[in-house]
């Protein structure tokens, strides 16, 4: 039987990873639960958020405060990214079968991945941890938790309020909500649903950037990294449900720890832990544990 | 008027043998050129670029010019073997040189095989690629090989004080193979070693938290990694968040190049210094005048003050296929992979022979445990040991 301390440990491990694994799945979920379109550049976004943060450090340079800065400067890039995609390429398509949207989004990832690869090459990149909180740890009931992983797990449930509370006593996140359920009627009311649909994609795609921001000073930056975390995002919506908001926390949390406690009992297969939960969710409830079934 | 028919006809099949010989020689190279195994694809490719350049200044091969093509492979074993035999059967390539990983390698050993065209192979590591089963006369590697690499860093990890030894590897080909050689050899050099525990992340693996955690609860004393290139940027990190490197007084050592001059530059500050690691090649290594005057030539034709450690690899593999060719002053495969066997060749690392046997080259790594030096914004090895193989190459 493990001891306390390394169980302990594990589900810390856990929790940070579901947290970045949030930050990121929530802006996938939010436009497919608006637009209903996966958007595949998502992953693209997020590593286009890191990248911009080892610019934003390149030019700031070291110091402290430099890598919030930094950061958020990244987000803020990434946003406008967002937005101007939205505005002038994704419009074209709302009226187009979903087929194309999806397409649209998936030769988005080429075209930005490539622009990416021009732009910074394909060396890895490093960005420093904070001084801040890097290089620290608290010891904790014999576990190891390093200040910035501690710093993530806070920011996680931060984010999640502040956007849930956003959508659901502000002005405009119960028209995004309105838009989520019928764009038709919100529109007739005089809302400029155009407008709300390039601020979702902003909002959402700050999300991504900021989760790749933030996931740099512990990963390396290389190509390729956008692929790899959509496909972990995607297992996360869809065992939380489609286009829920709570559903993709705690489609997070339970990947996370899944991952985190897998390789205990099974070493080399824990990542076949997490897909056979989510092919179990798919077979028992196909929208997921917080999902609404499609009509 | 039968005469003349006879003398045009005879004129029009020698016509393009005349031509023949002017053409170059056409070497096609599969390569990773996306996703992050590109970081070596790339320069490695490069290297074999320079090296086709200067050969061609002299005046190339047999009078003729050398002529590369590179395909990107994206790292995948399908898209190798598709990459190879669309050179081969559309750009009429004679020889290849190339591929990166160890899934790539000996797919398109496979090709070679069929289509009887020499392919050297200079960076899959795999012993699989020219194990017995698998050998057949085209396939060469100027690589090194698990074997090579497993027990050069159980001859240095046999010299530390410790006996608790703990490994992380991905759980592919590469680092099964790295692994079981380390720790074969490991415990026939110090028998009193005890292996505490094995890790096994999938291959790309992005969060190391899980394994770190699992890997300390059984407290090791030191730590034989094999998680290569920016994979180890993400590790390392992860892992000195964790206190790893402190908690076993540095005494880590990862081979897969985890000490390359690309990687502690890009990790600058962020590198575990004190560790050990390997690298092909170090633009700082200087041990010969050869070598001094081929960085120089790289850094030049890379444009870069502290070039690529991985063009080395790309450079060799065309410099023993030019070789060969003079050597068998034909162009002729099974010419070709005949002068291959025991050819040695000058390298800017030194004199490195394809052995008959297996032909696998002598390759060894540079080794060294890594320290900051006032020279260079980023850690270096120092001292830095070219560990040679061939004493335990069987």
């Amino acid at each position: 039987m493990p001891d306390f301390s390394f169980i302990f440990a594990q589900s810390i491990s856990g929790l940070t990873a579901a947290m970045f694994l949030f930050l990121i799945a929530a802006g996938l979920s939010l436009i497919f639960g608006v637009l209903r379109v996966l958007n595949f550049a998502h992953g693209t976004f997020y590593m286009l958020g890191a990248y911009a943060a080892f610019q934003f450090m390149q030019w700031l340079g070291p110091g402290r405060g430099r890598f919030w800065l930094a950061a958020l400067g990244a987000a803020a890039a990434i946003a406008l990214l967002g937005g101007l995609v939205e505005r002038f390429l994704f419009r074209h398509l709302y009226g187009a079968e979903e087929l194309y949207q999806l397409l649209f989004t998936y030769a988005l990832v080429l075209v930005l991945g490539d622009a990416a690869k021009m732009l910074w090459g394909t060396q890895q990149k490093s960005v420093s941890a904070p001084p801040e909180l890097g290089g620290k740890a608290l010891s904790l009931f014999g576990a190891t938790i390093p200040y910035y992983n501690l710093f993530i797990i806070l920011l996680g449930p931060v984010i999640a309020l502040g956007f849930w509370l956003t959508l659901q006593r502000t002005r405009a996140g119960r028209f995004i909500r309105a838009a989520a359920l019928d764009r038709e009627t919100l529109g007739a009311l005089g809302v400029n649903v155009d407008a709300l649909y390039t601020w979702v994609f902003v909002l959402a795609s700050f999300l991504g950037g900021l989760g790749g921001a933030l996931i740099s000073p512990m990963r390396a930056t290389t190509p390729g990294m956008d692929t790899e975390i959509i496909v972990e995002a995607f297992v996360v919506v869809v065992i939380g449900g489609l286009g829920s908001f709570w559903g993709t926390f705690f489609g997070a949390l339970i990947y996370g720890q899944v991952l985190s406690f897998g390789i205990l009992f099974f070493p080399r297969f824990s990542i076949f832990a997490v897909f056979a939960l989510m092919a179990a969710v798919l077979i028992l409830r196909p929208w997921g544990l917080l999902g609404r079934p499609l009509k | 008027m039968h005469r003349r028919t006879l003398l045009i006809l005879a004129l029009v099949l020698l016509l393009p043998l005349a031509a023949e010989a002017q053409k170059p020689i056409k070497v096609g190279m599969p390569m990773p050129l996306s996703g992050p195994p590109a970081l070596f694809g790339d320069p490695a490719s490069k290297g074999a670029q320079m090296y086709v350049e200067e050969i061609n200044a002299k005046g190339g091969v047999l009078g003729r010019k050398l002529e590369l093509l590179v395909r990107d492979s994206k790292a995948d074993a399908n898209e190798a073997v598709r990459q190879a035999r669309e050179l081969i059967l559309k750009d009429n390539v004679e020889f290849l040189v190339g591929t990166l990983t160890s899934a790539e390698g000996p797919a398109v050993s496979v090709v070679a095989k069929e289509n009887k065209i020499v392919f050297i192979a200079p960076i899959p590591k795999t012993d699989q690629l020219t194990a017995p089963d698998k050998l057949h006369p085209y396939i060469f590697r100027v690589a090194s090989n698990t074997t090579i690499e497993g027990r050069s860093a159980a001859e240095i990890v046999a010299k530390w004080p410790v006996t608790r030894v703990a490994t992380m590897s991905f759980d592919y080909a590469y680092g099964q193979d790295v692994t079981k050689a380390f720790v074969e050899h490991l415990k026939k050099v110090k028998p009193g070693v005890e292996i505490v525990d094995q890790q096994w992340p999938k291959l790309g693996e992005q969060d190391y938290n899980p394994f770190i955690n699992a890997q300390m609860a059984k407290k090791p004393e030191a730590i034989f990694s094999s998680i290569w290139g920016g994979f180890f940027v993400t590790y390392s990190k992860q892992a000195k968040a964790l206190g790893v490197f402190d908690a076993i007084k540095y005494h880590f050592i990862g081979v897969g190049e985890a000490a390359t001059p690309e990687t502690t530059k890009s990790m600058g500050a962020d590198y575990p210094v004190g560790i050990w690691g390997n690298s092909y090649d170090a633009f700082y290594w200087g041990e010969t005048a050869a070598h001094k005057d081929y960085v120089a030539r790289l850094s030049k034709y890379l444009k870069d003050e502290y070039p690529s450690s991985w063009a080395i690899q790309g450079y060799i593999g065309m410099q023993f296929l030019a070789e060969a060719i003079k050597k068998a002053n034909s162009t002729d495969s099974d010419k070709v992979a005949k002068a291959l066997l025991n050819l040695t060749v000058e390298t800017p690392v030194g004199p490195l022979t394809i052995r008959e046997k297996d032909h696998q080259a002598n390759r060894g790594q540079l080794y060294g445990k890594t320290v900051k030096d006032a020279k260079y914004p980023f850690a270096i090895m120092k001292p830095v040991t070219y560990v040679d193989p061939t004493k335990f190459m069987d």
